[in-house]
């Protein structure tokens, strides 16, 4: 194997391992997860109870297949180690990870990997127990192409979370106090709702949403669910992933400009 | 003359020392005034211990204004985008469960004001992993005072302080639009009263939970997500859940009972079962506080 190759899979095999070291603490984040899936499934059943057919554009299958189908996309995009590399700068340690021969965001990219494999694993698990006591009707996507841009904008979404955690990681070059505020601003708050997690972003007026798809949190979450469920196709889905590129462009060239920025004043406190 | 005045003022000593072991055996009248003179100084003493711990806290919040700043900020988004997603969702689908948009909204008001009138009190909840973990937790056991009001009370949120009466406000306001009868008023702030001792509980199990397996980040976060679950009527969930949600853990009680009450939707007996089970959940928890501190072992000192 390749020396490069061999070198970032022993980063994936301890980054998995670490995981099991607080297998409690995982536990509870995946029983988290399924209850927050649960009160999304029963609000949508509710609403769609009675003799409703189509509400906001979906019908009964297609929205219980997209908060189904959150299990699977928050799996593979919001799964990440690198939300630590924050409290690693306000605490001074980021100085050990600089010094070693590794180049620090590959670093990162791997063990963000290695913590989507292992949420996967857990959320297809999840997803089989909630489907075989709710039985929820679920849409099957049968067209290749559909899954292919599904694919891609999901692959696509994950460069974009992770340039966004790593300019939030940033602040504590500047404002260490801010560790955790930054991501519960940013990454918890702004990412919760802009990006589909809570509700769909289309039961909001056009308005709302037209200005909301100039930002790079509704190509997380929703615009994948809605190439899966076919409501983004053919022209709109391929501009749609244009757009993702361009983010993904944007917001990498960003996060390289911000962190060259902040260590040149950044003064390793507490070591 | 004098023997005489003697004789008569012990008779009357002893005419009132009659009296008054006659109204202690029969009233209790003065035991009950020593009792209550010495839970009033007691509640004194917590309450200037209260005083004092908060004040420590918001100096320290204060101290860090753009921390302060930003939490504030996180925390006022967050409400007005849930205010937006419910009001937009109810508009649409025209009811939620039989209830329509300004019901549902209070639903998830009563929710807010529960739960954030619980975050400003219980703050210290969310650092105790980090005393049990050091060790810190030993300095707190030897103080004079009880150590669970400690953990529980020693942390007031000063940014939970700032946003609570703008959600108190929001509350009175929606909860006028659906014009409630002075007894559905009283009965609903008597179930808000409930909601928080059952706030309370949960609260004295995650840190007992914590001290037993030192989790209590996750543990708490599943607290916050399960009461998540009342922001909208427990009426959505379906059974078990619904009866899970109203007995097991009764998020039911805590928060939709409350906004059911305003709405002159609850009967007076199931507020006898709620405050039954309100008090019951209480007691299980201060059992298993103390169960938990038998096998609290000073790992780190």
């Amino acid at each position: 194997m390749n020396v490069l190759l061999k070198k970032y899979f022993q980063i994936f095999k301890t980054s998995f391992n670490q995981e099991f070291a607080y297998r409690l603490s995982f536990v509870m984040w995946r029983v988290r997860n399924v209850l927050q899936v649960l009160v999304a499934l029963f609000l949508w059943d509710t609403i769609f109870s009675g003799d409703r057919n189509e509400l906001f554009g979906y019908d009964r299958n297609k929205i219980l297949t997209y908060v189904l189908g959150l299990v699977f996309v928050k799996a593979f995009v919001l799964s990440a180690r690198s939300q630590d590399v924050a409290g690693e700068i306000a605490r001074g340690e980021i100085i050990n990870n600089l010094l070693k021969p590794v180049d620090y965001f590959k670093y990162w990219l791997t063990r963000d990997v290695s913590s989507k494999v292992l949420n996967l694993v857990f959320a297809v698990g999840e997803f089989f127990l909630l489907y075989l006591i709710f039985k929820p009707p679920f849409y099957f996507q049968e067209n290749i192409f559909q899954i292919f841009l599904f694919s891609v904008s999901i692959c696509l979404a994950i460069f974009i979370y992770f340039s966004i955690l790593f300019i939030v990681n940033t602040i504590p070059f500047w404002a260490p106090e801010l560790a955790w505020g930054g991501h519960f601003l940013i990454t918890v708050i702004m990412v919760e709702f802009l990006s589909g997690i809570f509700f769909p972003l289309d039961i909001l007026p056009d308005k709302f949403l037209n200005i909301l798809n100039f930002t790079p949190f509704p190509y997380l979450i929703f615009f994948p669910l809605q190439i899966y469920l076919g409501k983004i196709s053919g022209f709109s889905a391929i501009k749609g992933i244009f757009v993702c590129v361009s983010w993904v462009l944007i917001l990498l060239f960003l996060m390289k400009f911000v962190w060259q920025k902040g260590l040149k004043v950044y003064q390793v406190y507490g070591r | 003359m004098e023997d005489k005045d003697i004789s008569s003022k012990i008779k009357f000593q002893n005419n009132w020392n009659k009296l008054k072991l006659w109204l202690v055996g029969n009233f209790y009248f003065p035991i009950k005034i020593q009792i209550m003179a010495k839970f009033m100084k007691r509640l004194a003493y917590y309450l200037a211990i209260w005083f004092k711990m908060s004040r420590n806290s918001f100096l320290v919040i204060f101290s860090r204004k753009s921390v302060l700043f930003v939490f504030l900020a996180g925390k006022i988004i967050r409400f007005v985008f849930q205010v937006l997603l419910i009001f937009f969702l109810v508009n649409g689908s025209k009811t939620l469960a039989g209830y329509d948009s300004n019901q549902t909204l209070f639903f998830f008001l009563t929710f807010v004001a529960i739960d954030s009138t619980s975050q400003f009190l219980f703050r210290e909840v969310y650092r105790f992993r980090n005393y049990v973990v050091t060790g810190d937790f030993d300095l707190i056991l030897v103080k004079p005072f009880n150590s669970l009001f400690r953990i529980l009370l020693g942390g007031a949120d000063a940014v939970d302080l700032i946003t609570l009466p703008f959600f108190y406000l929001s509350l009175f306001y929606v909860g006028s639009l659906l014009s409630p009868s002075s007894l559905d008023v009283l009965l609903f702030i008597l179930l808000i009263v409930v909601g928080l001792l059952i706030s309370t509980a949960f609260h004295i199990f995650v840190i007992s939970f914590g001290i037993i397996t030192l989790e209590v980040d996750h543990v708490s976060m599943i607290y916050r997500d399960v009461t998540n679950m009342g922001r909208f009527p427990v009426d959505i969930y379906k059974e078990p859940v619904k009866s899970f949600l109203t007995f097991f853990i009764p998020v039911a009680i805590m928060v939709t009972l409350p906004a059911k009450a305003l709405m002159g939707r609850v009967s007076f007996i199931l507020v006898i079962i709620s405050l039954i089970i309100s008090a019951l959940f209480l007691f299980i928890s201060l059992k298993f506080w103390n169960f938990a501190l038998k096998k609290y072992t000073s790992a780190s000192s």
